[in-house]
């Protein structure tokens, strides 16, 4: 078994709690910055909306009192001095304004104008209509922001009776409240990124949580309870499918391990035979002075044994080879009529005996070892020759596949084989209960090593039989793809 | 006289050799290590080296390389434990001449040394006959006592065999391997049953046996 195998490329990355936790941070954090920047951004444009539209209007209402009620200067007066009004009417702002003529000179101010804005510089006044672009924004010496906007009076027939109108709106509340969502939002940011981390761990770990118990359950697996199983009906789909792989290497290993055991069982009672017919014999024929003739039998009797059991150990010893694969396969092309026919001729004195007639028919040219198909084919008829009593008959049919390929089917008319012998036949030391009773001196290797043979061929035996119908094995041998 | 040197550092093994070639009719010189046993291989005349591949100080591999490099062509014939291809081949490339692997029958050790000997100044056994047993090999036929036996080929070819090797006990791995090119043990009782075949008609009607059974081992053709 190649358990030698090959192990995966062991590269360490990051776990995948760590990857999934690092993610998690990452999205949520993402998530959380861009909604709290698209209510910081339509918070500041709502404010500047409200900012402008307040600017723009006062320039629009000086110049409509200017225009149209000049004579009139109490109401420019009100609306400059906005102090005198009583502090109703949801105004919020405060302002400064001030109206002066061409050569600079203050006609009207705020009252507190020169105080609160000492240095200041306004923008070019604006002809036209105005809009946000004509603002600009200062910062007074008292640290307080101000929005200013600078515009011409309505044109007048001669520009001589023209005026400034300058505004300046303090925004330094606006200011503030937008500062203190600034650093609200950032510690939001903060806070939100180590929930978002933390609770993309927890998360993380419990979706994980299957793969953990699932190593567990795996875990829990020792050689002594190779039965048990993992069960894919009791994980999460992504994991069945793991699990059922995990359980069908269970089922192959457990029958591996089972035939191992069974063999190593088989291999303690097929030597024990021998060895208790030594030691018995030995034992009794030194407990008292014999003959010479009886110490030879008892030396003979002992050699018969021991040719069994290196017999046993010469075939063992090939099958383990074969399945090491370290035996070299000495392939050439075989004539497999004319080597059947030399197996047969082997055979025959023992067919003869027997009156069981042996017919095989076919040609076909095989690519593969010569001693090892002889081998194989005449373990294979041995073994039928065994079984078939007397008067019956073997039949061998070859045929050829392509390429050196060849399946080699022998029929005999023997007793046939039990189905749940069937499966077992080509194991080591497998012996179906009637092999047992009749043919007790068999070791159970042949067909073993009729499989190792064709495992090292690259093709596989098989056995087919209806019980009271007689048997046929099948040797499969694949197309060669090597050699000529 | 033929002499035979045993380079062989298991006791057991070195010791039941050395008795059963003694007893065959070779002298048998013994070494239990591979210096030891170059030594002697390379200062004394011997026909045949019967050589173990693990050895203490110097393995066979390396014994066998030191007398080939020194010219000494005694055929060298390898036992070992282990039938990996590789120690086959290994052995056979550096000059071996044969090889067995343990256990092995002893019958089967004392044919192998018997065909190197052979091998070496070629000597054709030409016995054709065995007691009034006579056997034609080029017109395949056989008779005893006048009489002509009506043997089939493979029963011809096995008392060839037999005579041929006339007092040398033959296994059934031999026996398959002569008479039908199976190279490989088998458990069959193929050998068994051919042999009896062939009895019947060489042996059972006449009163003298010539061919006899060596339990666990196999079976030799004596004359009386």
């Amino acid at each position: 078994m190649g358990l030698e195998g090959t192990r995966l490329p062991t590269v360490r990355h990051w776990s995948i709690t760590t990857r999934l936790t690092f993610l998690y941070g990452i999205y949520a954090f993402a998530l959380l910055a861009l909604a709290s920047n698209i209510v910081y951004w339509s918070m500041l444009s709502n404010i500047q909306t409200v900012e402008w539209k307040f600017l723009t209007n006062k320039v629009f209402i000086f110049r409509t009192i200017l225009a149209e009620h000049a004579a009139d200067s109490g109401t420019l007066k009100q609306e400059v001095e906005w102090e005198k009004i009583p502090p109703h009417s949801g105004q919020y702002y405060a302002y400064y304004s001030r109206i002066s003529d061409l050569s600079k000179k203050v006609i009207l101010q705020t009252p507190g104008f020169d105080e609160a804005l000492t240095n200041v510089v306004f923008p070019q006044p604006v002809r036209g209509d105005v809009d946000e672009s004509s603002i600009e924004r200062w910062k007074s010496v008292e640290g307080k922001s101000y929005l200013l906007i600078s515009a011409w009076s309505k044109e007048s027939k001669n520009r001589a009776t023209d005026k400034t109108i300058d505004v300046a709106l303090d925004v330094t509340q606006e200011d503030i409240l937008v500062d203190q969502y600034e650093r609200q939002m950032a510690v939001v940011l903060i806070i939100g990124l180590m929930l978002a981390v933390s609770l993309g761990y927890v998360v993380a770990r419990r979706g994980m949580r299957p793969l953990t118990e699932i190593a567990q359950a795996a875990e829990h697996i020792t050689a002594s309870q190779l039965h048990e199983r993992i069960d894919p009906e009791r994980w999460p789909k992504e994991l069945a499918l793991l699990a059922g792989a995990f359980d069908r290497m269970l089922d192959r290993l457990e029958e591996s391990f089972t035939r191992l055991s069974r063999f190593s069982a088989d291999l303690a009672h097929e030597i024990r035979t021998p060895i208790n017919n030594l030691m018995g014999e030995a034992e009794v024929t030194l407990s008292k002075p014999r003959t010479t003739e009886e110490y030879r039998q008892t030396l003979e009797s002992s050699l018969e044994e021991f040719q069994r059991l290196s017999h046993m150990i010469k075939s063992l010893l090939f099958i383990a080879r074969a399945e090491e694969s370290t035996k070299v396969v000495k392939r050439t092309w075989l004539s497999v009529h004319k080597e059947l026919e030399s197996v047969r001729d082997f055979h025959s004195a023992v067919a003869e005996e027997k009156g069981i007639s042996l017919r095989c028919e076919c040609e076909a040219r095989l690519w593969a070892d010569q001693t090892l198909f002889r081998l194989a084919v005449s373990n294979l008829l041995a073994n039928a020759l065994q079984y078939t009593p007397s008067g019956g008959r073997i039949v061998v049919v070859v045929t050829q596949t392509a390429k050196g390929g060849v399946v080699i089917n022998m029929s005999d008319s023997g007793c046939g084989i039990e189905p749940e012998d069937m499966k077992r036949v080509f194991d080591r030391f497998y012996r179906t209960r009637n092999a047992r009773s009749d043919y007790p001196m068999g070791a159970g290797l042949g067909l073993a090593i009729v499989k190792s043979i064709m495992k090292m061929h690259g093709g596989k035996a098989s056995v087919f039989s209806v019980p009271g119908h007689g048997t046929t094995f099948t040797l499969h041998f694949p197309p060669c793809s090597e050699g000529p | 006289m033929m002499r035979i040197l045993i380079i062989e550092d298991e006791k057991k093994t070195a010791s039941f050799l050395h008795k059963g070639l003694t007893e065959s009719g070779f002298v048998v010189e013994r070494s239990g290590n591979g210096e030891d046993g170059l030594f002697l291989a390379s200062t004394e005349q011997f026909d045949v080296i019967i050589l173990d591949i693990m050895l203490p100080r110097l393995d066979g591999w390396s014994v066998l390389e030191a007398l080939r490099y020194r010219h000494i062509e005694t055929p060298v014939l390898f036992l070992t434990a282990c039938d990996l291809v590789d120690d086959r081949v290994k052995g056979l490339e550096l000059g071996a001449d044969d090889y067995l692997v343990k256990p092995f029958a002893f019958a089967e050790l004392l044919a192998r040394v018997r065909t190197l000997l052979r091998r070496n100044p070629e000597r054709q056994l030409s016995i054709t006959h065995i007691e009034d047993l006579k056997i034609d090999p080029v017109r395949h036929r056989a008779e005893r006592g006048g009489k002509r036996l009506n043997l089939r080929p493979k029963e011809f070819a096995l008392l060839l065999l037999f005579v041929r090797r006339a007092g040398e006990v033959l296994t059934r791995t031999l026996i398959a391997e002569q008479v039908w090119d199976m190279n490989f043990d088998s458990d069959t009782n193929v050998v068994d049953v051919t042999v009896r075949r062939l009895r019947s008609k060489v042996d059972d009607p006449f009163e003298k046996k010539l061919i006899r059974t060596i339990r666990g081992v196999g079976y030799v053709m004596e004359e009386g």
